[in-house]
């Protein structure tokens, strides 16, 4: 019998459990620790953060549907990791501490066989002065709560500009190396056609603010894509969309403090510049969560498991941009000191950015940091998941899937307006994420054909049939698993 | 405010007759291509 424990239950947590529980015997335990009593649909946020959904329709308890799928739900953090067990333990475990009422600051030593880190990021809000959603007028959508509070300032605002007041509206990313620019696209793009709907929009002056050097940069080193009958490149497309919209850009900026209604922000050439807001939802700096790590002697083992993130199967030695390569990136996800341990999703530590890094005049960096998205975050989990049944089922170590971001394709659908007629879309389809300028040197490192962007109405209704597929997927609904990551 | 998309390209982009046919489209292709398999990127002497 073995025992399998995941760390977190986002998209890539959950869909590990899911999978290892429908495919190993009862006899096999998998567990799951989150401190997270729900699980949550992310990238339905930007719909709650413009009024369109209410939270509870892109979120569900996990603790019922665990219960009656036979996984086993410890509603805790975890706070340390024993990979060796330790004096007591001969186990290797994680010490897990409970989040609920009933065991509030309780501890315990969670043993496993295999263990799965899908804890995801840290939202580091803290690495931006005044960057903390609901004050300074900046808000987040993040998380749900987080998108339930912006729509309560949008509102706000909304209701004031109806009566007259002219407001500045600021969206983008609220630090030098923030990442997920495509969320804060789809929520501008979104924001812009509210206003329009609650017949507002001449009253407000919308600006883009973010890190990428150009627009449509979105941390993939931008990329060249079909459009129609059309070779455009992904700055090209932005700007049209934005221009089309009136929305203003900064671009190479560096947001690095927030005052009420005020974003102070370095720009590449080395300016220190100031931009007004009466709304502002800007996307934080994402961090590993800053466990510890120790041996069987209790000796700290931290930097064997973590590089901020958890380290894998990648090349981590320290090169210029021009020696980046496609096969730097992890395919196994696998630890190489612990190897019964994982970190499919964003819990892994990437081994360089995609975009290129870029340093203002002052010597600040300002360039993304590699996205994240939840398509390759459930694929990663999958193939983890896949490899520890088949190491089970054989009795021996098996690594036969392999999924490199450089040797897989990810669809970003950016919702640019709800409605089921009056709605858009941008879908974006991109492979491989990370360019492969081996295979494709003429065109960025992307193959074209399955590089390609189309803009309207089939987008909004794409996503909403994502939306309503990844939820029906979550709550293991029958043939659940034909729907793929 | 600069208008890029004409207004024929904005008929096409809402016209829910054309849109439910690139829906289609869409959606099979974009399963092809994130469903349609992925590996490693490192060959193995």
């Amino acid at each position: 019998m073995s025992k399998i424990v995941i760390l977190g239950a986002g998209i890539s947590g959950h869909v590990a459990a899911s999978h290892l529980r429908r495919k190993l015997a009862k006899k096999h335990q998998v567990v799951v620790v989150s401190p997270n009593s729900n699980y949550q649909w992310i990238p339905s946020n930007i719909w709650v953060g413009i009024g369109k959904m209410k939270s509870e329709k892109i979120r569900f308890p996990l603790a019922p549907l665990y219960k009656k799928k036979g996984i086993e739900f410890k509603q805790a953090k975890a706070i340390s990791f024993f990979p060796e067990g330790d004096k007591t333990e001969q186990k290797p475990y994680v010490l897990a501490e409970y989040v609920t009422e009933e065991n509030k600051g309780k501890q315990e030593k969670v043993t496993y066989d295999y263990l799965i880190n899908a804890t995801g990021p840290k939202l580091n809000f803290e690495a931006t002065e005044g960057l903390t959603p609901g004050k300074n007028k900046t808000y987040s959508v993040c998380t749900y709560t987080h998108a339930d509070y912006a729509w309560e300032g949008l509102n706000t605002l909304i209701q004031e500009m109806k009566q007259g007041k002219k407001a500045k509206i600021l969206i983008g990313t609220g630090h030098a190396k923030s990442t997920c620019q495509g969320a804060a696209f789809e929520y501008i793009l979104n924001v812009e056609q509210e206003l329009h709907k609650h017949h507002v929009r001449d009253m407000a002056e919308i600006t883009w603010i973010a890190n990428e050097h150009q627009l449509g940069d979105f941390g993939m080193d931008g990329m060249l894509l079909s459009y129609g009958s059309m070779t455009m490149k992904s700055n090209e497309m932005v700007e049209m969309i934005f221009e089309d919209r009136d929305i203003k850009w900064i671009i190479g900026a560096g947001v690095n403090k927030i005052e009420d209604g005020l974003a102070y922000y370095e720009t590449l050439g080395g300016e220190y510049k100031t931009e007004t807001y009466d709304f502002a939802m800007l996307i934080p700096a994402f961090a590993g969560h800053g466990f510890k790590a120790f041996d069987k002697n209790e000796n700290d083992i931290t930097e064997k498991l973590f590089k901020g993130f958890m380290i894998v199967d990648a090349d981590y030695t320290p090169k210029p941009y021009e020696e980046w390569s496609v096969k730097d990136w992890p395919e196994t996800y696998q630890n190489p000191n612990y190897k019964n341990i994982f970190a499919p999703g964003i819990a892994f530590a990437p081994p360089h950015a995609i975009s290129k890094p870029r340093k203002s005049k002052n010597g600040t960096d300002i360039s993304p940091s590699p996205p994240r998205t939840g398509m390759p975050s459930g694929i990663t989990a999958k193939l983890v998941a896949d490899n520890i049944i088949d190491s089970i089922k054989n009795g021996k170590d098996s690594l036969h899937h392999k999924g490199s971001l450089g040797n897989m394709g990810a669809a970003c659908i950016a919702s640019a307006g709800y409605g089921m007629m009056t709605g858009s879309g941008v879908s974006i389809t991109t492979y491989p994420i990370v360019p492969d300028y081996e295979k494709y040197p003429k065109t960025q490192g992307r193959k074209l054909g399955k590089t390609f962007g189309e803009i309207g109405l089939a987008g909004h209704w794409l996503k909403l049939a994502l939306h309503h597929a990844f939820i029906y997927k979550a709550k293991m609904r029958p043939f659940w698993w034909l729907i793929p990551e | 405010m600069t208008q890029r998309i004409s207004k024929y390209q904005r008929f096409k982009m809402m016209n829910p007759i054309i849109q439910f046919f690139k829906f289609i489209y869409l959606s099979i292709k974009i399963m092809i291509i994130v469903a349609g398999g992925h590996g490693g990127t490192r060959k193995v002497d």
